[in-house]
């Protein structure tokens, strides 16, 4: 009975990824789209995700104070609302963003003839580690409100501001000039696909 | 009845692909895959004629041939690795890596099981076909996984090769699990099911392979870095660092 249950299995993951696999649409990874939205990610956490000001008035228990000890009830319902919304919303957009960026290790890893499985396991690992860091809190989030981890969210925005700071060096080699002829190069390629 | 007309519909569908191979400049392309068609035809109309002429002997002729084509299968695998993982050096060091851990261990547990399970024994032909069916599941499984991972395209013909193939393995695998589990008595469904989704998979490679479609050729004017060294250690800094901000946060 084990024997059968352990071949079916192996069957049903087959099958499961074959359909995956018929349902997969191209992914434009590693090509120049890849590098624009890297770069738009990285710019887009740095410049409006990331910055200190924006967090610490995302998860600022002062409002919070100020409307409790000033708003009847149903204000204070609806402020708690809108921050949990906005907390939430503030947490799946540093997530997609940090996918993004894994995105683009693995689209220039894959080139490497030199590339060591066990090391890109590691980072696999990692990186589903952050992500799912950024799962948590928004759980933690939604179950207990914004204000729930405040330490957590602050370690998000430090380890994501990190990563921008890596990926930053990691996308040096695209300066300027070269940036605006893979746009110029993505747009001809969404226009052709459209 | 159902069962002639499911051997007729298969050998008319591998026909008309060996003959659309080099029609559509097919057959130099993806030799391994029409090797292995070829010899699926050539087992199939034998059969027929075996089981016309020498009934008595069908049974020890499909089991030859059917591991002959069992191997042979292998070379689909071979095919789709030289088209899809080639140009990603990375990405096919990966696969090979991963393929050899595959063997590996599925070769330490054909080692290891019979000696912790009195009970299990490949004795059988079914069982054999089984396991072998078996490993060639978990190559695929672990090749798409890494297709996925690395955001690798694949054109029309290869995901054709891949569906197909993949789909026959998964009815083969749990049919001759359920064949072997259940006994002599799962014959019957068994005799049908198994060329019934051979016959599903040529009709997906038909469609596939009706013209030829490149498989879609990485973008070789991006500049990357030189260095995979340096790309690794700066991720991985990354991530030192990260991981070292969420200890604070869990201790604090």
């Amino acid at each position: 009975m084990i024997q059968l249950i352990f071949f079916l299995t192996v069957g049903v993951l087959l099958f499961s990824s074959l359909f995956f696999l018929a349902r997969r649409k191209p992914r434009p990874e590693g090509t120049s789209d890849a590098l624009v939205e890297a770069r738009q990610a990285l710019s887009s956490l740095q410049a409006g995700l990331l910055p200190e000001k924006l967090v610490k008035r995302v998860f600022d228990r002062g409002d919070w104070e100020y409307v409790k000890s000033e708003a009847p009830k149903p204000v204070r319902q609806l402020f708690l609302e809108e921050r949990k919304r906005i907390a939430i919303l503030w947490i799946d957009q540093v997530r997609n963003q940090i996918k993004n960026l894994s995105r683009f290790h693995r689209g220039s890893a894959r080139h490497y003839a030199k590339l060591n499985p066990r090391t890109e396991m590691s980072l696999a690992f990692s990186f589903f580690g952050l992500v799912c860091s950024c799962r948590a809190l928004q759980l933690a989030v939604s179950m207990a409100g914004p204000y729930a981890a405040p330490r957590l969210v602050g370690a998000v925005a430090n380890a994501a501001e990190r990563t921008c700071k890596v990926s930053e060096q990691s996308l040096a080699f695209l300066n300027a000039a070269q940036l605006g002829m893979l746009t110029n190069r993505a747009a001809g390629s969404a226009l052709s696909r459209g | 009845m159902v069962y002639w007309l499911v051997l007729g519909a298969g050998i008319l569908l591998q026909v008309v692909l060996l003959i659309r191979a080099p029609v559509a400049g097919l057959f130099r392309r993806y030799y391994f895959f029409y090797i292995y068609l070829l010899s699926a035809t050539i087992t199939a109309l034998g059969g027929l004629a075996v089981l016309l002429v020498w009934p008595g002997f069908y049974s020890k002729w499909y089991w030859i041939t059917q591991l002959a084509t069992l191997v042979l299968g292998y070379g689909i695998l071979l095919e789709v690795l030289n088209h899809v993982l080639v140009p990603y050096p990375g990405a096919e060091r990966f696969a090979r890596f991963s393929g050899m851990v595959a063997f590996g261990a599925i070769f330490l547990f054909a080692l290891i099981a019979p000696r912790i399970m009195p009970r299990w024994s490949p004795g059988t032909v079914i069982e054999f076909e089984r396991d072998v069916r078996c490993v060639q599941a978990i190559f695929i499984f672990g090749l798409l996984a890494l297709v996925t991972y690395y955001g690798i395209p694949i054109g029309r013909n290869m995901k054709g090769m891949v569906l197909g193939y993949g789909l026959y393995i998964v009815t083969s695998l749990m049919s001759l699990a359920e064949r072997s589990y259940a006994g002599p008595s799962f014959t019957k469904i068994w005799s049908v099911v198994q060329p019934l989704s051979f016959d599903v998979s040529l009709t997906i490679w038909l469609v596939a392979l009706w013209s030829y479609c490149p498989n879609p050729e990485p973008d070789s004017t991006i500049p990357l870095e030189q260095d995979y060294e340096a790309l690794v250690a700066r991720t991985k800094s990354v991530m030192d660092t990260i991981r070292g901000y969420f200890r604070k946060a869990e201790r604090a």
